[in-house]
């Protein structure tokens, strides 16, 4: 077993299913890029697929075959039927913008991103993944434009007693950073906040956390230099 | 395998594993006649995978409509040496629905359905009919596992529980979750490896 044992339980409980939603998503990020780890996880599919076998069926309420099928001839029309590599030509660009904007590198987890485009998902969803430099997100935000949604799901960012993360919106047309929230240790933070912003502010934007005061910002600006940072990715296809 | 009935079903199971893999190669060349035969043959075991899952019928139908798309672009990734063919569709229908389930938000056991209550999780690995030699041993394996233990992995499988969904069901602390878990599953390894 070359993959630390914490690793491979990980797998395990990947394969399992029972990760909650940000450990899920860094890992799904991280077997993109390591594959022993991929290796680990399909190894434990494989361990446990047979439980499926048992499964008992139910029938669907419709035959979805003819929309599989469209969907299949659509996504063969297309030159780039999965959109990865188109999007890590625009993950390069937002990268480098990035950086050449703020001194920070906001690496993207591209395999991530890459993984989420494949799906075909409803449309105006989008994912932006925050982080250092380092290799493990900090943050995922999910983004539901139709719905004005916003949920940050904390993956590993330790805070200490007394201070809060908050979320911030910078985009040029804006001025300042503004505030979209506290981002609450419990798990998500969602808010209509987003609503009065224009859906191509909310696409461009780059979204930053700082560590402030318990509570937020005393003055509504952030009082020092982001901590984690990203950009939105579409995950329509 | 002790009986003859468990030898002819697990010999019946493996001719319809055959006839999927036959399938799935054609699909891999993109054969949409096959790929229809595959869907029919498969779509009701699938649905039931995700629909355990995501309990909502529009999300489990597009989950499973994902994840056939997703077989039809991957079928010649399919390696019968690693596991059976329905295992593996099934495998891709199950990351479809975990991933949708855990994208929105952790979802609440208060949200299913009244008389929504699968009979899959209360599978008795100690009676259960075996249909394949990789079911009857992984089966075994899990017959070895306390009840509870046994039912923890079962309600991730069969109905995606989470951590922290296991420990509600089970009035205990996500960490003895936790740790129920790894030494469930490195017991089930080692039990298949023996």
């Amino acid at each position: 077993m070359t993959l630390a044992s914490d690793d491979d339980f990980a797998a395990a409980e990947f394969a399992l299913g029972t990760l909650e939603a940000g450990e899920r998503a860094s890992l799904a990020a991280r077997r993109l890029r390591e594959p022993e780890l991929d290796a680990a996880i399909r190894a434990w599919e494989a361990r446990l697929s047979p439980l499926a076998e048992a499964t008992a069926p139910i029938a669907p309420p419709d035959d979805f075959l003819p929309a599989i099928e469209a969907r299949i001839r659509a996504a063969a029309a297309r030159p780039d039927p999965d959109g990865v590599a188109t999007l890590q030509r625009r993950l390069a660009l937002w990268r480098a913008a990035a950086i050449g904007a703020t001194g920070i590198a906001a690496a993207l987890a591209i395999g991530f991103v890459a993984r989420e485009a494949t799906r075909v998902v409803a449309p105006k969803e989008f994912v932006a993944i925050l982080q250092k430099s380092g290799d493990s997100p900090a943050f995922v935000a999910t983004i539901n434009l139709a719905k004005g949604e916003l949920s940050v799901r904390p993956v590993a960012a330790p805070l200490q007693a007394g201070k809060s993360y908050e979320l911030w919106i910078i985009e040029p047309t804006l001025g300042a950073p503004r505030s979209l929230g506290i981002i609450d240790a419990a798990a998500v933070t969602r808010g209509a906040r987003l609503a009065g912003y224009d859906r191509a502010v909310v696409e461009d934007a780059t979204y930053a956390v700082t560590v402030e005061p318990e509570g937020g910002s005393p003055d509504g600006k952030p009082s020092g230099p982001p901590v984690f940072l990203g950009k939105l990715v579409a995950v329509e296809p | 395998m002790s009986t003859v009935e468990e030898a002819s079903a697990a010999m019946e199971a493996k001719a319809a594993s055959d006839d999927l893999a036959a399938l799935l190669g054609r699909v891999a060349a993109h054969d949409p006649a096959a790929f229809a035969t595959l869907y029919r043959s498969t779509h009701a075991i699938l649905y039931g995978v995700v629909a355990r899952i995501l309990t909502r019928g529009d999300a489990s139908g597009e989950a499973l409509q994902e994840a056939y798309v997703r077989i039809w672009q991957k079928a010649g990734e399919f390696d019968p040496a690693k596991g059976s063919p329905l295992g593996w569709m099934a495998t891709i229908a199950r990351n479809r629905a975990l991933d949708e389930v855990r994208r929105v938000r952790p979802k609440s056991l208060e949200e299913m359905p009244e008389g929504f209550e699968p009979a899959a999780e209360t599978v008795d690995p100690l009676a259960g009919r075996a249909r394949s030699e990789r079911l009857a041993a992984l089966l075994a394996c899990l017959g070895n596992l306390e009840a509870d233990k046994r039912e923890a992995v079962l309600l991730a499988y069969y109905r995606g529980f989470s951590r922290d969904a296991l420990a509600r069901r089970f009035g205990a602390p996500t960490a003895t979750i936790k740790t129920w878990l790894r030494r469930s599953l490195m017991q089930l390894r080692e039990c298949l490896e023996s």
